[in-house]
């Protein structure tokens, strides 16, 4: 009977575990593919909020509790009213789970994945490396069904990748017929990856066994496959697949599953010649929103590489492939149609070439709550959105208090000339910034989540001017744009740093027979500026803060300064190669031109406003006093900003909001107040007075006391409260943030397009056919504006697959456009099926829409 | 026959003489024990040591890691783009080898390694490589300072509770040997054989995801209430299910070992003589059965306080939460050498001092243990 009880109890905790089971995500289908952008070609407005709906200034939210969440609770956290935003983004293998959630989700471009060929000889002859023969390598593609590995191991979340370039983004769209075509070219294709491996194997001294397997000098020909298992564990299955598809074609693999600590040491530790390796599952991260990929056929190629280690330096590419690449990555062109048509052969080569052969471009997701409204990177993801922080806020209200879940916090020390720039510390760093481009000095614009490029947010009028043959483009209106012969750098612009005078060194000092620059940027500040722009502790912002940061950009790289740092000093000396100078025209209003020699594509991520941020390209604003009593710590060998440095003297690294760092800089705050002190007098003592001094530190120690931290900014949000073992924060509204809540309302929601395309479903070769396309915003029936798209493109496919002809659709009403497939282009089309595809591309996002249409051609 | 009596004299001098050889292999013992120890803490560290470092393995894969680093640092900046190839490389190989020096590997791994254990050996826990501490700080010393108060808290409530639960427990089992709680305890005692942080995920999805009553993870509320009183509540809300997973794991195994060893112990031959004599069940399970368990008992205990030290790696993980525990996964995960060389020294230490004052304990409570025989 007692037994009886027991199995009873035990049954019940059988079922019960099984329904927690069932409870598990499903698996769902897969959304339709969407489509990239490109490069805008006329200019456009910038987006402003239209009529202002709100009078609340800084942020819409009251406060924002930011804590630390594992990814893998997220979704259940936010359905349990735990969090309302998951701001770190979770891989695509999540995006079933959300779906069925029924949340909300950002997207954007997560990391990449490809498999990396050896492309060697190996030096003991015995052993054969098919992949140094680049038609095997090519052939590879063939191999690989990435629409089926998409679907299969990122439950469809993702895109299948072919190129270097990011899929469905500005480059890609901008080169959207050789994509088309080269997609369609190196489609799935067993039977054509077989038949070229067939016939190049004998040719290498191979010969196909009775057992359909590749022997060389006797032996299977054994390919070393090293397959990662870490990471988000998606790459475990995709080696899995492409390891199968080669033993179908005849080779024998042996799978080496290494995680990278194992298998880096291998790839790139070892020589390929050595044969310690034939394929690896590579995967890559993007570093910024992708408009300009042009260097990427160098990095991810050639033997010029950036990556100087093995396997790149062990490749010889095609002559042409590589000169290509190399002028590519060094912008050796002088107008946009001759570096797109460079873009486009280097694309086909690359394929040819395929060091790389890439499987996936993976989409990332962050979840949130349907009451939310969230604004994000379409490349980065919403913590890398500079405008995230602005338009965060629960849908139709103003204020509340919204919690947010993330990855990590506080995983390096924070400071901004050398401290933490993990992802999760920066979208804090922004929330108490003013905005800023994707470009390193770009303080002061506004970055366009949705196509990379940057508007105006502090500065009231601007000017480029370029050396004449540069390949830059102008994309919007805000700002001036000349062309000239040669740009003379002023004998007064400051184009180095003394740090034993404490004064900037002039052109006309250290070029004394002139100075020459490929860019100038002229920036003009508002009248007001110095009055509306506060720092969080009370203090207005000054010319001193500028300057102070100018300075801050120099000084640790020089090994007269009591704050040298030789971890810096590298950077600040590869920066000065291009740099070539500052000037500061007036101080009101506040006008600073810029010369350099280094240039974007896009004349508005030339413009280079002055503002104090970190010039080393971190996130966060530096308030003059921070700087002066961090540099005295560091000067008396108390702190240091770098890990390197306090690792070699063996002191503090420098954080402004926790550790033994607050006591420290309390101590030469008191010292710094006591004398009112002006950092670099020779120079700032023309720009900050002595009074000036004692009133910005008398803030800071009060900001200190309150909050207990010198993080201090000027964003729409100020850091009130830091629990650093707890891991989380308390971010507050900034009520004396100059502009309203609603200023960046015009970034809210990206304008995606969804595209419907309807036309006969049978063509008579010969004849013309008309096909209609319908453009509406994604998700609405409203029409898509025609002064919002760029482009309209067919691409007509014939009954094999091939691209038959390209053109563009013809506008004819409102989100209406339309192709028609002339006599000539349908008489070329052979009996069958064939395909026509649009490509829509919109100028306010870099997502183009893809849609496509099969019909019948008879003759 | 004749009696030797022996002069008081003669008396003290050999009770001196007893007293003075009883010191002396007492100080032997102990200077004996203590050395020992010594050596097997240097063994157990340099042990320790190259496991951390593969035997020197670790310093390639670092190297590894920092070449990606930096070259994707480097190719993923704008500035450095326009750069002809040869300065780009140069610049890389100067930053690379700067990183190098900074995590040491310009010194031989040989002398790498003696410099850690005789730091080590010295409690002179250094810097970090990699981690630093929640508040920005790359000394060993706060990181694990910064952790240890977290990692007692969560351990000590789960371990204590755990402990002295199963001991009453069990004493009662062993008094009721064979009725339906006893046959349940030892048909639930393979449940221990699931670790603790799978309890922990079932837990969360009940308590946290389900029912949505206690928290994912964490320490405390986000942000973390002002009064002490709030924070003390919010603290023991978030240890609910850390604690509960921990205590689960191991509870019925815990119950049905003890259970065991009490059962043993009760059916020795002294204690059925002390029944049959009629003394009471009281007195016979005081003074027959608990008093000779003491020795283990007490073993088991002191063991258990100073395992509070090493944390839960994976609960901790599971949970996240901010204790030593954590820190050493993440260490582990990142070779960060002086960390793991850190917590394992004063784990050493810490269990070194335990045995050889346990030794000591012996002798006071069981009179049959003579130190140094």
């Amino acid at each position: 009977m007692k037994l009886k009880k027991l199995y009873g109890i035990l049954s019940v905790l059988v079922v019960l575990s099984m329904m927690l089971a069932a409870c598990g995500p499903a698996t769902g289908t897969a959304e339709a593919t969407e489509a990239p952008s490109s490069m805008t070609a006329e200019p456009t407005e910038a987006p402003a909020a239209q009529v202002p709906q709100t009078e609340r200034h800084g942020g819409w939210l009251d406060e924002i509790d930011v804590s630390v969440v594992d990814g893998a609770s997220a979704i259940s956290q936010i359905q349990a009213g735990a969090i309302d935003f998951y701001s770190f983004t979770l891989a695509s293998d999540a995006y079933p789970a959300i779906k069925e959630s029924g949340l909300s989700t950002t997207k954007s471009v997560g990391g990449y994945y490809g498999i990396s060929l050896n492309p060697a000889v190996f030096t003991d002859t015995n052993v054969l490396n098919p992949f140094s023969n680049r038609k095997i390598r090519e052939a590879v593609n063939w191999l690989i069904d990435r629409n089926y590995v998409n679907q299969e191991i990122y439950a469809g979340g993702s895109l299948p990748k072919l190129f270097t370039i990011t899929t469905q983004l500005t480059e890609y769209t901008n080169l959207i017929d050789t994509a088309r075509a080269l997609e369609a070219k190196y489609a799935y294709n067993l039977d054509k990856a077989k038949e070229v491996i067939d016939a190049e194997m004998p040719g290498m001294g191979a010969e196909l066994g009775a057992d359909g397997k590749w022997q060389y000098n006797g032996k299977p020909v054994s390919l070393i496959f090293l397959i990662r298992p870490d990471g988000d564990g998606t790459r475990k299955p995709m080696g899995d697949y492409v390891a199968n598809q080669l033993e179908s074609v005849g080779f024998t693999v042996d799978r080496q599953y290494k995680k990278s600590s194992e298998a880096f040491p291998i790839w790139l530790g070892t020589a390929a010649k050595d044969g310690q390796w034939n394929l690896y599952t590579a995967g890559y991260t993007p570093g910024g929103f992708p408009r300009d990929e042009k260097a990427l056929f160098q990095q991810g190629y050639l033997n010029t590489s950036i990556q100087a280690s093995e396997p790149f330096i062990s490749t010889t590419s095609d002559p042409e492939f590589q000169q290509l690449g190399d002028d590519l990555a060094q912008g050796h062109f002088s107008t946009k149609e001759e570096r797109d048509s460079m873009m486009a052969r280097a694309l086909e080569l690359s394929l040819e070439d395929s060091l790389f052969v890439w499987v996936i471009d993976q989409q990332t997701y962050s979840p949130y709550s349907n009451d939310v409204q969230v604004t994000w990177d379409l490349a980065l993801g919403a913590e890398s959105t500079n405008v995230g922080p602005y338009n965060l806020r629960f849908k139709d209200q103003e204020g509340g208090v919204m919690k947010v879940g993330t990855n990590d916090l506080f995983t390096q020390p924070w400071n901004t000339v050398a401290g933490s720039n993990w992802v999760w510390d920066a979208g804090i760093f922004r929330a108490t910034s003013q905005g800023t481009s994707n470009i390193v000095g770009g303080g002061g614009l506004m970055a366009d989540p949705y196509t990379g490029l940057a508007y105006p947010q502090r500065i009231d009028s601007a000017e480029l001017t370029y050396k004449k043959g540069l390949p830059i483009k102008q994309n919007l209106d805000w700002l001036t744009v000349n062309e000239v012969d040669q740009i003379d750098v002023p004998a007064d612009a400051w184009v180095d740093w003394d740090a034993k005078t404490q004064k900037f060194v002039t052109a006309a000092e250290k070029y004394p027979d002139g100075l020459t620059a490929n860019v100038k940027s002229v920036v003009v500040y508002p009248e007001d500026l110095f009055d509306t722009i506060k720092w969080h502790d009370g203090s207005s912002i000054s010319v001193g803060d500028f300057v102070m940061s100018m300075i801050q950009g120099f000084d640790p790289g020089k090994p007269d300064s009591p704050i040298y740092d030789e971890s810096l000093a590298a950077s600040i000396d590869a920066t000065l190669t291009a740099f070539k100078g500052y000037r500061i025209v007036s101080t009101s209003p506040l006008t600073i031109e810029a010369y350099t020699d280094a240039y974007n594509a896009d004349a508005e991520l030339n413009i280079l406003p002055l503002w104090p941020i970190s010039p080393f390209g971190l996130s966060g604003e530096n308030s003059w006093p921070i700087l002066a009593i961090s540099n005295l710590a560091e000067a008396g060998g108390e702190l240091a900003y770098s890990s390197d440095k306090s690792d070699a003297n063996q002191i503090e690294n420098t954080s402004w909001v926790g550790g033994p760092s607050l006591e420290i800089l309390s101590k030469y705050l008191e010292q710094a107040a006591s004398e009112s002190y002006i950092p670099y007098e020779p120079t700032l003592g023309q720009y900050i007075t002595a009074d000036e001094a004692a009133a910005r530190y008398a803030n800071v120690q009060k900001w200190y006391a309150d909050h207990g931290h010198f993080w201090i900014g000027t964003g729409p949000y100020y850091l009130d409260k830091v629990f650093t073992t707890e891991k989380s924060l308390v971010l507050k509204q900034n009520p004396e943030y100059v502009d309203l809540a609603d200023r960046w309302a015009a970034f809210s929601q990206p304008k995606l397009a969804s595209t419907v395309l309807d036309g006969p479903g049978q063509v008579t070769a010969g004849e013309e056919a008309v096909f209609d396309v319908t453009i509406n915003l994604k998700d609405t029936d409203q029409a898509y504006q025609n002064s919002d798209i760029r482009l309209v493109k067919y691409i007509l496919y014939d009954t094999t697959g091939a691209v038959a002809s390209v053109g563009e659709a013809v506008e004819v009403g409102d989100g209406q456009y339309q192709v028609t497939l002339s006599a000539d282009e349908t008489s070329k089309l052979q009996t069958g099926s064939a395909k026509l595809e649009v490509a829509v591309v919109p100028i306010p996002v870099a997502i183009p829409s893809f849609t496509s249409f099969d019909f019948v051609v008879v003759k | 026959m004749s009696v030797i009596a022996q002069a008081p004299l003669e008396k003290a001098t050999i009770r001196k003489a007893a007293r003075f050889g009883s010191f002396a292999r007492f100080m032997r013992y102990v200077v004996t024990r203590l050395a020992t120890l010594f050596v097997t803490v240097v063994i157990g560290i340099y042990l320790t040591i190259m496991i951390a470092n593969m035997g020197g393995y670790v310093d390639q894969i670092i190297r590894g890691e920092i070449r990606d680093r930096i070259t994707n640092l480097i190719a993923l900046n704008q500035a450095y783009q326009q750069m002809d190839p040869d300065t780009r490389r140069a610049l890389i190989q100067e930053k690379i080898a700067l990183e190098e020096k900074r995590q040491g590997l310009d010194t031989p791994i040989a002398i790498r390694n003696f410099r850690y254990l005789s730091n080590a050996l010295q409690l002179n826990l250094g810097r970090a490589i990699n981690m630093t501490s929640d508040s920005g700080s790359k000394q060993v010393r706060l990181i694990i300072l910064e952790r240890l108060p977290a990692t007692l808290l969560l351990m000590g409530i789960s371990q204590l509770f755990l402990f002295f639960s199963s001991v009453f427990i069990a004493l009662s089992l062993s008094r009721h040997y064979g009725n339906f709680w006893d046959k349940l305890v030892i048909a639930l005692s393979p449940s221990s054989s699931v670790p603790p942080w799978f309890y922990g995920i079932f837990l969360i999805l009940i308590f946290a995801s389900a029912f949505k009553v206690l928290p994912f993870g964490g320490m405390v509320d986000s942000p973390p209430p002002s009064n002490t009183f709030d924070y003390s509540m919010s603290l023991l809300k978030h240890l609910a299910l850390p604690c509960a997973s921990l205590i689960l794991s191991s509870f019925f195994l815990s119950v049905y070992n003890y259970r065991t060893f009490f059962l043993v112990y009760s059916s020795e031959d002294y204690v059925d003589m002390a029944k049959a004599k009629g003394l009471p069940s009281r007195d016979v399970e005081r003074t027959y059965i608990l008093r000779p368990t003491l020795p283990s008992i007490i073993t088991n205990f002191s063991l258990l306080i100073i395992s509070l030290w090493t944390g839960a790696l994976f609960t901790e993980t599971i949970f996240l939460w901010p204790g030593l525990g954590r820190t050493l996964f993440q260490a582990i995960g990142l070779y960060d050498i002086p960390i793991i060389v850190g917590s394992t020294i004063i784990y050493a230490y810490m269990l070194a001092i335990t045995v050889f004052l346990l030794d000591f304990v012996y002798a006071l409570v069981d009179p049959r243990v003579k130190i140094g025989q």
